[in-house]
């Protein structure tokens, strides 16, 4: 297969950097996210349909990172975007929020299992920082356990002193504990009694440069116990994982009840909004936290989002996404073994995160996920990988194809 | 707040660790020290330890104790860093006959090695000038940059998140070194080490010198390809926090 090239994408990108911060900024930007090397990669896009996307030079990827999860059906998929577009025609942005917020949230409600309210925003930060500032009304205490290693947005409270911007008072109150270990989760909670309102976790462990990790057997229900004795709220950030593994929430899938969900990616399809549920118990606290934001109300990304999830339970796509996840994992695994090296496969098949385990430096790993891309498979290296409901089986036969070939290439190289 | 240990051991360690390099490249230094035979040591009361050895044209440094024709000692890491900015005088505990050295050819020396460090847009149209500056500002940043994971208080947090293992720092064509961590506690060395898990590398000298000199945003420069990052990318994430104190201290 001919490599592709990107004179276009570098053309513009050069253009970018003149007048953005890093040409492009965040996740979707070769500086911060996992882009390695550089030139392995199309910057800019020019359309997307379905599982693929197109970059400005015409090449055609199969799209296994989906915007780093919004795209859950399909890029454009006809029936959430003539949703928009119907309401679009009504109305979006209005002063007084469209009827369309309530039917949202009373499919949310039916269709979440622990929901019993829920509250909508723009980004899953959003929702992330709201659960602690509920969590904190709700109990009127200050400290928040959280995973080591753990992603829940970019607010303050959320990285780590040391980083650019950040003061110690933003991250006073947090705690740490490791995944799946109960017992030390035990031990702070004991260490400090009646001052945790709230623990946050992903449903899975999922950080980067790392091997997921499900949470082991009886893991949350001991959690779930101990945040009910001691009268701590147990919120869970779903953002990531929400709709993909089980469209009544992650929680409902590790079968334990938690007190606020966080969903975010999958909800709309790509139009942009996130959402928070919660119990009865947390409605008079949620409802007295001022939280809002101009474009939070705003009603297109609310019809998208009921078409989106309306067609993810017809079709049961979180189904579709792991049978999908497991057949491309799996053939992946045997290329690398048909080529001389392992690749490990960790987390949920429709949410993977893949890495070879031959080096340590995880050099390996970027050269032949660089070839994968020259070739129309869009994977980054070090991120959990998502899988949508438009991959057919022949992309991944494709895909399969392309990865043999870059595991080939990786061969001759390392392998002679 | 700059703290004064981390700022003692950057002047020590980072800056007039420099003087080897300053005699290797400039050919005025290196003729300064052709006929000498003296070694200077620094001895910081609640501070890092060191020797400057000028061995007929040739400079070295040691942190390894032993015998000195010049003793200087300073009351504080204070005090040293007050000494490095003019504005303080050592206490000489030996070598009063080779005060000439230090009052003349020394000052000399460091007077040169400033003239290298602080570049303006002139001195770097001339080629040599901007070699020497370049790999001069290269070991000073990243020998900073180890003193302040190593001392500094926040540099403590970044440096302790950075995994085990070597970190390796090239320009093309250029100065290497590389940092070696291990269990929060960093060593920068020259050169290319055997074994690597990430690896940062500039395209050329006018790149790394650019980015040193803050002429253009390193992360402009990793979107670009100009800087190369490959690897164990947690090491490097937590190594340019570091390196984004540098300024503060060497500024």
């Amino acid at each position: 297969m001919e490599p592709y090239k990107y004179p276009k994408s570098k053309e513009l990108f050069q253009r970018a950097l003149k007048v953005l911060p890093s040409g492009v900024y965040g996740h979707l930007g070769p500086a911060e996210s996992c882009f390695i090397p550089v030139d392995a990669y199309p910057v800019f896009s020019s359309k997307a349909k379905g599982a693929y996307f197109w970059d400005v030079d015409g090449n055609r990827f199969i799209d296994y990172m989906c915007a780093y999860g919004p795209n859950v059906l399909g890029y454009n998929d006809e029936d959430v975007d003539q949703a928009a577009k119907e309401q679009l025609k009504l109305s979006n942005c209005v002063t007084s929020p469209s009827s369309v917020m309530v039917d949202l949230a009373e499919l949310m409600v039916d269709t979440v299992e622990m929901a019993d309210w829920t509250f909508f925003a723009k980004n899953g930060g959003d929702t992330t920082s709201f659960a602690l500032m509920i969590a904190r009304a709700a109990t009127g205490r200050k400290k928040v356990v959280l995973v080591k290693g753990g992603y829940h947005g970019v607010a303050p409270w959320t990285q780590k002193l040391g980083y650019p911007g950040i003061t110690p008072e933003d991250v006073d109150n947090n705690l740490y504990v490791n995944w799946n270990d109960y017992e030390q989760f035990e031990r702070i909670v004991k260490e400090h009694k009646g001052e945790i309102a709230c623990f946050l976790a992903t449903p899975y462990h999922h950080p980067i440069f790392e091997d997921n990790q499900l949470p082991e057997k009886g893991y949350w229900q001991k959690i779930r116990n101990l945040c009910t004795k001691e009268g701590i709220v147990l919120a869970i950030d779903d953002v990531r994982c929400g709709f993909r593994l089980d469209v009544k929430g992650s929680d409902h899938y590790f079968g334990f009840k938690a007190d606020l969900m966080c969903f975010c990616k999958a909800l709309g399809n790509g139009f942009n909004f996130s959402a928070i549920c919660g119990i009865d118990d947390l409605k008079d606290a949620a409802a007295s936290v001022m939280y809002t934001g101009s474009y939070w109300l705003s009603a297109v990304p609310f019809a998208a989002g009921i078409a989106t999830i309306n067609k993810l339970k017809t079709i049961n796509g979180p189904e579709i996404m792991d049978k999908r996840g497991v057949a491309l994992t799996t053939g992946l695994k045997d290329a690398a073994k048909a080529n001389g090296f392992n690749l490990k496969i960790s987390g949920h098949p429709s949410m993977w995160y893949m890495r070879i385990t031959d080096d340590n430096s995880l050099m390996l790993h970027q050269e032949w996920v660089a070839e994968c891309v020259r070739r129309g498979i869009f994977f980054t290296n070090h991120h959990n990988l998502f899988m949508n409901c438009a991959v057919s089986e022949e992309d991944i036969d494709y895909s399969l194809e392309v990865a043999d070939e870059a595991f080939r290439i990786l061969h001759s190289r390392h392998r002679m | 707040m700059k703290d004064a240990l981390t700022m003692a051991n950057i002047n020590l360690f980072a800056v007039l660790q420099n003087l080897v390099e300053l005699c290797k490249f400039d050919e005025s230094s290196k003729e300064l020290i052709q006929d000498q035979q003296i070694t200077i040591s620094f001895t910081i009361k609640n501070g890092p330890y060191a020797r400057l050895i000028f061995d007929k044209g040739k400079c070295s440094f040691t942190c390894k104790h032993g015998k000195s024709n010049i003793k200087l000692y300073f009351k504080s890491p204070e005090h040293f860093n007050q000494m490095i900015e003019g504005k303080a005088n050592p206490i000489p505990l030996k070598g009063f006959t080779h005060l000439k050295f230090l009052t003349n050819d020394f000052i000399t020396l460091t007077e040169r090695l400033s003239y290298y460090l602080r570049p303006n847009d002139e001195l770097l149209k001339n080629p040599t000038y901007f070699k020497i500056n370049t790999y001069l500002s290269a070991y000073a940043a990243f020998y900073a940059l180890g003193e302040i994971g190593n001392t500094d208080p926040i540099g403590k947090m970044n440096a302790g998140r950075i995994p085990n293992g070597n970190i390796m720092i090239a320009v093309d064509q250029g100065p290497a070194l590389y940092i070696e961590a291990g269990d929060g506690k960093l060593n920068v060395r020259k050169g290319i080490p055997k074994q690597y898990r990430a690896s940062m590398t500039f395209k050329n000298l006018e790149t790394a010198n650019s980015i040193l000199n803050g002429k253009i945003d390193s992360y402009s420069c990793i979107a670009t390809g100009d800087l190369q990052m490959r690897g164990f990318i947690p090491m490097l994430d937590n190594m340019n926090k570091l390196l984004a104190q540098v300024p503060f201290y060497l500024s």
